[in-house]
């Protein structure tokens, strides 16, 4: 047998890194819904990032932004902002935006 | 360079399995006890209590979690070592793919026993069957003297960095778990040398606290056929290494076992048994028998279960006139017992011969002499070119 395949895995078993490996699917694409941060509102409490469960929350100094390559919408860290800082909003609303 | 002689012991097998486990120091135990494998978790919690094996025992609530802490342990670049059998086995079941998937060398020991849907506290190998494609190495063995032995070869093959796979030593319940046996156990020093070269191999990755790294968790498409395929080629690997290391073995502490399968009076044989586990050791009596009888029959005893040791066998069984093979458990969907639907998958290699099913020994049933006479004659019979049936029940006749 002759391998064309490029060999994703440096090593025999299935190791990698996580911080260049683990968000390779553009799971962006699934979202229906999107969170919105009111910085106004944001205290910067961190427990939106806690919460993710992709962990695609951004750490910006005084507030999270969320990385939309990966956020799948699932709504949870809106769900748990204590100030109601974050809301869903529809995909449908920023199509403009591509 | 030679190993002294270890100490000569009556021990029952699971003892056995417990004091050459604790000599090849493990850093990690995890065993929830099972019948007929209890002995085992009892007597390696006992070394840990008196201070004779320095080792995190981690008491678990069940078999699942058991698999799941060797399998962290190992993948965190620990030794580890675990038992079970048959409920427990199944119990683990997810587990026990994670630990191959992950690629992590976790030992086990599973003291075969019959499984779940009928309740049998009794031995056979459905247990270890209904495992099978779960990606570890599977190796049955004879005596209480193979256990230990076996086990500290396991550590060799499940660690070697060409291999690393997760292996399960596999020995009939209540059989050998509660058989007392004269064994020699080898001295630590000797078993450590013994598994020393295993420090000079290139590190396996692991676990390393504060590093993003991970195991298993990017499996998507390409990601999901290379992990099978690099598995699937050590598994290849893992069956030349089962020879080199038995061939090893043999040179340091003078006993072997033929490697990935035993032949027993194979050289001028005209017709064979296959059959594994302490059954084998009852053939071996009965080829002797029957070659006094004037019938030139030998036996190949299986220790390779996974991987298939196919060259093996038909290096061993080509040319013959007719093979009987011994099953321990039941092939659910073929006509055939597990062992011999195996072995018509390679029969164009052996030739055109007669290969007879036997199923037998289920349920603490002993596969007797006579049993095993029987077979011999009947597979002498089909050799002659005499009709015979495809596949005996033994104990239903």
């Amino acid at each position: 047998m002759v391998i064309k395949h490029q060999w994703i895995f440096k090593t025999e078993s299935p190791w990698s890194d996580a911080n260049q490996k683990m968000l390779v699917l553009d799971t962006g694409g699934w979202r229906t819904e999107r969170p919105v941060l009111d910085k106004s509102l944001c205290n910067y409490c961190g427990l939106c990032s806690l919460y993710c469960p992709p962990q695609c929350m951004r750490d910006k100094g005084d507030h999270y932004e969320v990385d939309l390559a990966f956020c799948k919408g699932c709504g949870i860290c809106a769900h748990e902002c204590p100030k109601k800082a974050l809301t869903m909003k529809p995909e449908g609303e920023f199509t403009n935006e591509g | 360079m030679k190993a002294k002689k270890g100490k000569i012991s009556v021990m029952m097998g699971n003892v056995v399995a417990a004091n050459v486990a604790r000599l090849c120091r493990p850093e990690v135990v995890a065993c929830y006890p099972i019948t007929p494998q209890s002995e085992v978790a009892e007597t390696m919690s006992g070394f840990v209590a008196d201070g004779s094996l320095d080792a995190e025992i981690v008491e678990v609530e069940g078999e699942n979690s058991a698999m799941n802490v060797c399998l962290a342990a190992s993948v965190a670049g620990a030794r580890t070592f675990t038992a079970t059998s048959s409920y427990g086995l199944v119990y683990m079941y997810d587990a026990i793919m994670q630990a191959s998937g992950y690629r992590a060398p976790v030992v086990m020991i599973n003291v075969n026993r019959e499984t779940p849907g009928i309740h049998a506290v009794s031995s056979g190998q459905q247990d270890m069957i209904a495992t099978r494609d779960a990606g570890w190495v599977q190796i049955i063995v004879e005596n209480n003297q193979e256990i230990a032995d076996q086990l500290i070869m396991c550590y060799r093959l499940a660690e070697d960095y060409d291999i690393q796979l997760p292996v399960m030593l596999n020995y009939d319940g209540y059989y050998l778990s509660y058989l007392n046996e004269e064994v020699e156990i080898p001295e630590q020093s000797d078993v450590d040398a013994f598994l020393a070269p295993l420090k000079n191999q290139p590190q396996r990755p692991r676990i390393i606290p504060g590093a993003a790294t991970g195991c298993g968790t990017h499996g998507m498409e390409m990601g999901y056929v290379e992990a099978r395929y690099k598995h699937w080629a050590a598994m290849d690997r893992a069956k030349k290494k089962v020879d080199e290391i038995d061939q090893q073995f043999a040179d340091y502490f003078g006993r072997s076992y033929g490697g990935q399968i035993e032949e027993y009076r194979m050289n001028d044989a005209e017709i064979a048994i296959l059959a594994s586990g302490s059954a084998a050791g009852t053939a071996k009596t009965v080829v002797d028998t029957k070659r006094e009888e004037g019938i030139k029959v030998g036996l190949v005893k299986q220790r390779l279960f996974r991987p298939f040791p196919e060259e093996r066998l038909i290096a061993a069984l080509k040319g013959k006139k007719a093979v009987g093979v011994i099953d321990r458990s039941v092939g659910f969907g073929w006509k055939y017992g597990p062992m011999c639907t195996e072995l018509k998958a390679i029969a164009p290699s052996i030739g055109n011969v007669p290969i007879l099913s036997y199923i037998d020994g289920l349920a603490n049933l002993d596969i007797t002499i006579p049993h095993i006479g029987r077979v011999v004659d009947e597979v002498n019979a089909a050799a002659k070119g005499n009709a015979y049936q495809a596949v005996t029940w033994i104990p239903m006749e």
